[in-house]
């Protein structure tokens, strides 16, 4: 293990020079939870997660994390998370597809209970019937439980999005949990060159005592303290606390943004801004779209890309901003439902203009020449 | 790109309603650096520190709601805070009760117009400013010592000794200006 | 914890409620006082909502009277009976949700144990049978295997009671409870076999109905924790309301299975756990 200075992030994540280095997502993991000063990572294999997990365990094993290991199942893993959390640590773990089923109330649960827990979902296919595959379906099922919700679209994303995660969710007025999205395979498991911070660097540590909430250690105050209290009980004031919490999970994830902004810089990114066909996408549908985009413009076809980096809290303004103009607006998915789709739909006016497509699922690929031939026939 | 969607919405004592929403879904944001929030607008601490003493001197029956972090003296600093606090409290001649349970229960039966939070770990504050807003027409005012409170009418951030002393003082210059 | 903790800041003396005063002045915290003391001081519990004559509230009670430390313990609760008295209890504890609580206090005592390696965090499963024995069973003995430093307390009321009396893996076999209009099929679960199989160096069965045994039961369990292994209590206490019997007839029927043999009291040590324990409690026969 090398030794670590802890440096400001700014400073780490803006300023400092970078290196290349030519690794696949899974890697990527490694390197990103290397530099984050993490307490402790908890893990259970699931494909296509595990090799995240396992390099995890190997920084582990040389000193990077204090404490690291394999849980019994995704929701005893995910529930171990929260009583680290609840003790003061910086806790990390991952997951996808199955496991994101099998862990899910620990997700709604996280976010109440105000757990700035980072966790990575390599999303992959949901049974039944079974595939190992990408497809990010998962997404749909997550974007209610008041985790903060970044999709990477490709291992630089990954990097930086896992590192800026920790600073986004720890602060006071956020504090909630934020999942960073990648897709399975086909960023986990190839290759690109990623720029990388200094690996004598590392996130200032966690203070637990800047939580918004007591911290379970018997050294702070108040000591007659239940997380979280049952608010329950029949009369219209518990009621009212429990939708008040409510109100600030949500109320949490609005308060992220400017710190989105500072660190993200923004939820959203665009090119080719003002062009008569938009493509609105996140993940590795945004990969894709690039290549549609260029194809596009040799045919003499004017098509913008809207990259979508934030899912939760949503880019609502940026959205209806930068679709306004629009004579159509391609939403391109890899999973059947078109939750990107739908989260458009209901934001803007005007949505007729917008396809609901091309999406594929189930581990297949999405081809350019699929986006293209939405783009062609949007052009006529 | 940073959009913002421009916001009518403002912080005014209740009963708002059934279920206020919360300020920060209306559009308010907390303040900047070295800002305050009156009522949903950001102003310079200075500003909001004037109104918070002008409310607190004009109130029928204020009370302070001190939350555990001022009550004990669980850490450095501690005693100096509450030190100060009792000392607003008394110039401005407002009971103390220790944040309640069911605050609104407790604004209702002592009539209380006006309340500060100080000392309330962030969360509960929150939780407990919305029902206040929705269920009373408390005026609330939050010393926060972190990032503040949207659904306070007055709030302060990153309130520490320096500005509770010079609250004191706003206070007290007040007192002699009416006297 | 602290000592500062357990200072009101000059100048709120008076305006603090007269429990928290209490607390402080006349609190178990630093005293080490156990079961014999209860009357003389303020409980950790001292109010709860459960029913008249909960065979269950008496052990929580007991159960909080005899912590080795209360004062640098945290319990991990789940939903149940017990969780009820959690909201009022004077020390931080958390609400698992079902099932989970040892994962959770699995991660907790980790995260204690890196945060404060010098000093002695102990914390405490309390948990009812069906948290423990059905919902919990793979997390609670996984975190057996995995040898993690916590003490696990089942509150063996078998039943689901909270919930309105339906039958639990702890309920004995041919028992009618709701969900099991013809009587429970399948036998109790040897929970405490369970766990002594499972690594766990001190098991214990108690009752509610014999203080001083249940007291060494819970402090023995948590000295053996901090140093050798997971430790597992099981403490029956019966159910009046869902059993349909009168509050006083419950020390007869602990008293009826412990003769037929059907909930029998005993006490399991590994040999580590037997040195310790020898060793801190100072006597040559661990038995009193």
């Amino acid at each position: 293990m090398i030794e670590q200075k802890v440096v400001d992030p700014h400073f780490m994540l803006f300023e400092a020079k970078r290196e290349k280095k030519f690794i696949t997502g899974s890697e990527v993991v490694k390197e990103a939870i290397k530099r984050a000063n993490v307490d402790m990572a908890i893990s259970y294999p699931i494909t296509p997660q595990s090799e995240s997990m396992h390099l995890v365990g190997d920084i582990y094993a040389e000193g990077y994390l204090k404490d690291y290991y394999r849980g019994e199942n995704e929701f005893a893993v995910m529930s171990a998370a929260s009583g680290a959390a609840m003790g003061g640590v910086r806790v990390f773990t991952a997951t996808g597809g199955p496991g994101t089923m099998r862990a899910f109330e620990m997700f709604p649960t996280w976010s109440g209970s105000r757990l700035p827990i980072v966790c990575a979902f390599m999303t992959r296919g949901i049974n039944s019937p079974l595939t190992i595959q990408p497809d990010t379906i998962e997404m749909s099922f997550l974007l209610d439980t008041g985790m903060l919700m970044f999709h990477a679209e490709a291992g630089q994303d990954l990097f930086d999005m896992l590192l800026k995660a920790f600073i986004i969710a720890e602060k006071t007025e956020v504090h909630v949990p934020i999942g960073v999205f990648i897709d399975g395979f086909f960023v986990t498991h190839t290759r690109e060159s990623i720029e990388i911070t200094p690996e004598d660097m590392k996130l200032p540590a966690y203070d637990p005592y800047s939580a918004p909430v007591p911290v379970m250690d018997m050294e702070n105050v108040p000591i007659r303290q239940i997380r979280d209290p049952f608010v329950m009980k029949s009369n219209f004031v518990s009621y009212a606390a429990h939708a008040s919490w409510q109100q600030e999970i949500q109320a949490a994830a609005e308060r992220s943004r400017k710190y989105i902004h500072q660190y993200l810089g923004g939820l959203v990114e665009v090119e080719n801004e003002g062009a008569d066909i938009m493509i609105v996408a996140s993940g590795t549908a945004v990969s894709q779209s690039r290549e549609a985009v260029a194809m596009a413009k040799k045919e003499g076809i004017n098509v913008g890309l809207i990259k979508v980096k934030v899912v939760r809290p949503f880019p609502t303004e940026e959205i209806r901003s930068l679709t306004k103009n629009a004579k159509a607006v391609i939403v391109p998915e890899f999973n059947i439902v078109g939750w990107l789709c739908r989260e458009i739909k209901t934001r803007i006016d005007n949505n007729e203009k917008v396809m609901g497509g091309p999406r594929v699922y189930g581990g297949m690929t999405m081809p350019p020449e699929l986006i293209l031939a939405e783009i062609r026939r949007c052009a006529k | 790109m940073e959009l913002k969607k421009v916001t009518n919405y403002q912080v005014l004592p209740g009963p708002e309603g059934f279920l206020p929403p919360s300020a920060a879904s209306m559009g308010i944001d907390l303040p900047g650096k070295d800002m305050s929030l009156i009522e949903g607008r950001e102003v310079l601490e200075e500003e909001a520190m004037q109104k918070i003493a002008e409310k607190l001197l004009g109130a029928k029956n204020p009370v302070f709601f001190p939350g555990p972090q001022i009550l004990w003296t669980w850490k450095e600093g501690v005693e100096e805070k509450a030190a100060l606090i009792k000392q607003m409290a008394d110039a401005v001649g407002a009971k103390i009760i220790p944040i309640p349970n069911h605050p609104n229960l407790t604004i209702w039966h002592n009539k209380i117009d006006v309340c500060v939070f100080v000392g309330v770990h962030c969360h509960y504050a929150n939780v407990a400013l919305k029902i206040i807003r929705g269920g009373s027409n408390c005026y609330t005012i939050a010393l926060c010592g972190v990032a503040g409170h949207e659904d306070a009418m007055i709030t302060l951030r990153e309130a520490g000794v320096p500005s509770y002393k010079r609250l004191l003082e706003i206070i007290n210059e007040k007192k002699g200006v009416s006297k | 914890m602290k000592k500062e903790l357990l200072r009101i800041s000059p100048g709120f003396e008076d305006v603090m409620p007269l429990e928290y005063k209490e607390l402080i002045e006349n609190g178990p915290y630093f005293k080490g006082y156990g079961v014999n003391d209860l009357g003389t001081y303020k409980e950790i519990l001292e109010e709860h909502p459960l029913c008249a004559g909960c065979g269950l509230a008496l052990a929580l009670r007991l159960t909080l009277a005899s912590l080795p430390n209360p004062e640098d313990t945290i319990v991990v609760g789940s939903t149940g009976c017990n969780s009820l008295g959690f909201p009022q209890a004077a020390l931080q504890n958390i609400h698992s949700l079902f099932g989970n609580q040892n994962a959770v206090a699995s991660g907790l005592k980790r995260a204690l144990s890196l945060r404060f390696p010098d000093k002695t965090k102990d914390v405490v499963v309390i948990a009812g049978d069906g948290a423990t024995a059905d919902i919990g069973l793979d997390i609670t003995m996984h975190s057996w295997f995995r040898r993690e430093n916590i003490t696990t307390i089942m509150l063996d009321n078998e039943a689901y009671a909270n919930t309105g009396g339906q039958e639990s893996g702890m309920s004995s076999k041919g028992t009618v409870l709701n969900m099991a209009p013809t009587g429970k099929k399948f036998p109790k679960i040897p929970v405490p076999e369970l766990a002594r199989v499972s690594g766990c160096d001190y098991v214990a069965v108690v009752s509610p109905y014999a203080p001083k045994k249940l007291e060494r039961a819970v402090r023995r369990a948590i000295l053996v924790a901090r140093e050798v292994g997971p430790t597992y209590v099981q403490i029956f206490c019966p159910c009046p309301t869902n059993y349909k019997f009168k509050p006083m007839e419950a020390l007869d029927i602990v008293k009826v299975k412990e003769v037929d043999g059907s909930y029998v009291s005993k006490e399991y040590f590994s040999p580590e756990a037997e040195e310790l324990i020898k060793r801190l409690e100072g006597k040559k026969d661990k038995k009193e």
